[in-house]
């Protein structure tokens, strides 16, 4: 019930708020300043023919319960101060669940083209897009490559409540430009993300799950036109706590206990390319991330090792105005180890459980200049196991996995 | 001539042709409180790409037109076609990292607001009307 009102009251003020502004971005006056508002909105379905995928039920008749919205307001303050702040709600299956996020909320002094700062819950610098990951009218794909920007872990990357120091350094014209960006602070994950969903198998209702988070991302806008190549960097400390029912997982009494995990080592490195045409029409990217986590779980009873690979290549061409097709190929492989009883990793990333690869193809149609349509296909091969989130849940697949998944999305959006 | 001499001389042509248009086809202008007189190509693309705020000391907000040769021209020396330059300000506008430049129809109005606007940058036909403003030598 709760859930519907907050479904309910989401979906009243994304509407109301587009049909007044007539989905033109808005501008007005507060004491001699300008405040920019703008907005954006998504409708996705999602079909597949075997296993259900990113916590829908898509499989038969296939799911509609992929919506995203957000909004913006923008001012600056004086001529080198800008602050703002964006609300961002979505509702994927089982994630997000329609609970509103401060998305980010940031003051930006732009001091010198070299040295900036900005603070407050800031969106994190990280590969190609992991501070647009959300905002799908900037993409062609409908989804973008899972193994590196899983729609279902977005909450590990996505911001971070502290500060950026960044800037853009040109030491010679024929060395192109490097722009950097250092940061740290805090990262606090929803709890209606994939990683507190998965855990429920286990009988952990996971309450909170964040830590301090610092990194820093390096791009080079290399003398080679277009083409631009960077590497990030993040290490994290980061705790859950939560409450746990015993009897689900270890066969203990049927109980509720406070539970705690922790991370021992947790860090994420990236490196990234992307080169774009000169008229545009044409684009390739390709990232690599590697993901590494020690930690004790069960309060300290177990110990889990994670270290996920994943890697895409996509290259999109827009073929009009109106026309843009795609392709890529993403590659996601868990090596996972523990001293739970009973949990033995394959012994091979090739079985099922240990990978998912996916080949994807999309065309992006641009309707109006504020409304686009996708459709998408994807030949998934693998679901990666129950050991990290990775878009395949068993409480979604109760009947089991099975290897191979095929699909397609189809999502519309509007933006202001 | 040598075959190779002609190819070079029509690679000569072919460069400076482009480069020569491109410059009739727009000029850029500033209010007059911008105390900088010229700016260089890379400068000028910092300050539409919002890198950059600032010229010769002074405070800059860029200026677009929604369309129309200048700002075909204009594209050029950002490297960027519109509809890939509309991405990349709307992924500063969504990621928190910059906002929409000020977006105007004509170069009347562009003019118009570059005039009447303290810092305000923007770039009009070679050949239009721009009374208060002034134009930045693009090095």
């Amino acid at each position: 019930m709760k859930n519907m009102l907050c479904k309910g009251i989401a979906a009243a003020g994304f509407l109301a708020l587009a049909s007044t502004i007539g989905l033109h971005a808005q501008e007005f006056r507060v004491f001699s300043r300008t405040v920019q508002v703008h907005g954006f909105g998504t409708q996705g379905f999602v079909h597949t023919g075997e296993n259900n995928w990113l916590t829908m039920n898509t499989s038969n008749v296939g799911s509609g319960e992929f919506t995203d919205f957000g909004a913006n307001a923008t001012v600056p303050l004086f001529d080198k101060v800008r602050v703002g702040a964006q609300i961002y709600e979505h509702n994927v299956g089982q994630l997000g669940k329609w609970h509103p996020q401060l998305d980010w909320a940031s003051a930006d002094y732009n001091f010198k083209t070299w040295l900036s700062f900005r603070g407050g819950k800031v969106k994190t610098a990280m590969g190609l897009y992991n501070d647009t990951q959300d905002m799908d009218s900037l993409h062609v794909f409908g989804l973008l490559p899972q193994s590196v920007y899983p729609i279902d872990m977005r909450d590990a990357t996505l911001a971070h409540l502290g500060g950026d120091l960044y800037g853009t350094i040109k030491p010679e014209k024929k060395l192109g430009s490097f722009g950097y960006t250092l940061y740290g602070g805090d990262r606090r994950d929803s709890i209606y993300g994939g990683y507190p969903y998965l855990l429920q198998i286990h009988g952990i209702s996971m309450q909170q799950y964040g830590g301090p988070v610092m990194g820093g991302d390096l791009r080079w806008n290399t003398p080679v036109k277009g083409f631009t190549a960077g590497t990030s960097y993040v290490y994290e400390i980061i705790t859950g706590t939560g409450q746990l029912n015993p009897s689900i997982a270890l066969g203990g009494p049927n109980i509720v206990v406070p539970y705690k995990e922790w991370s021992n080592n947790d860090f994420m490195n990236q490196y990234y390319g992307t080169w774009s045409s000169r008229s545009g029409k044409l684009r390739l990217d390709s990232e690599y991330r590697r993901y590494w986590r020690d930690q004790d779980i069960f309060s300290g009873q177990f110990w889990v090792t994670t270290d996920v690979r994943s890697w895409y290549v996509a290259g999109s061409y827009g073929i009009n105005k109106w026309l843009e097709v795609g392709s890529y190929y993403s590659y996601f492989t868990n090596n996972w180890n523990c001293d739970v009883p009973g949990q033995i990793p394959a012994p091979s990333a090739s079985s099922p459980d240990r990978h998912v690869y996916d080949k994807a193809v999309t065309a992006r149609i641009n309707l109006k200049n504020y409304w686009y349509a996708k459709v998408e296909g994807h030949f998934m091969d693998g679901y990666a196991g129950f050991m990290y989130p990775d878009g395949f849940y068993p409480q979604v697949n109760p009947q089991g996995l099975k290897p191979n998944t095929n699909g397609v999305v189809v999502r519309t959006g509007m933006y202001f | 001539m040598k075959y190779t001499q002609w190819l070079l001389l029509a690679g000569a042509v072919m460069l400076i042709v482009p480069l020569s248009l491109r410059a009739a086809d727009m000029k850029v202008i500033a209010n007059p409180s911008v105390s900088a007189s010229a700016v260089s190509a890379d400068d000028l693309k910092d300050v539409f790409l919002e890198n950059k705020d600032s010229l010769g000391g002074s405070h800059v907000d860029p200026v677009l037109e929604k369309g129309g040769p200048a700002h075909e021209a204009f594209l050029k020396v950002l490297g960027k076609s519109d509809a890939a330059l509309q991405t990349y300000y709307r992924s500063l506008v969504f990621s928190g990292k910059g906002s929409m430049p000020k977006a105007l129809a004509s170069d009347a109005e562009v003019a118009a607001w570059v005039a009447k606007t303290k810092g305000a940058v923007g770039y009009v036909s070679g050949d239009a009307s721009a009374p208060g403003t002034k134009v930045l030598e693009v090095k």
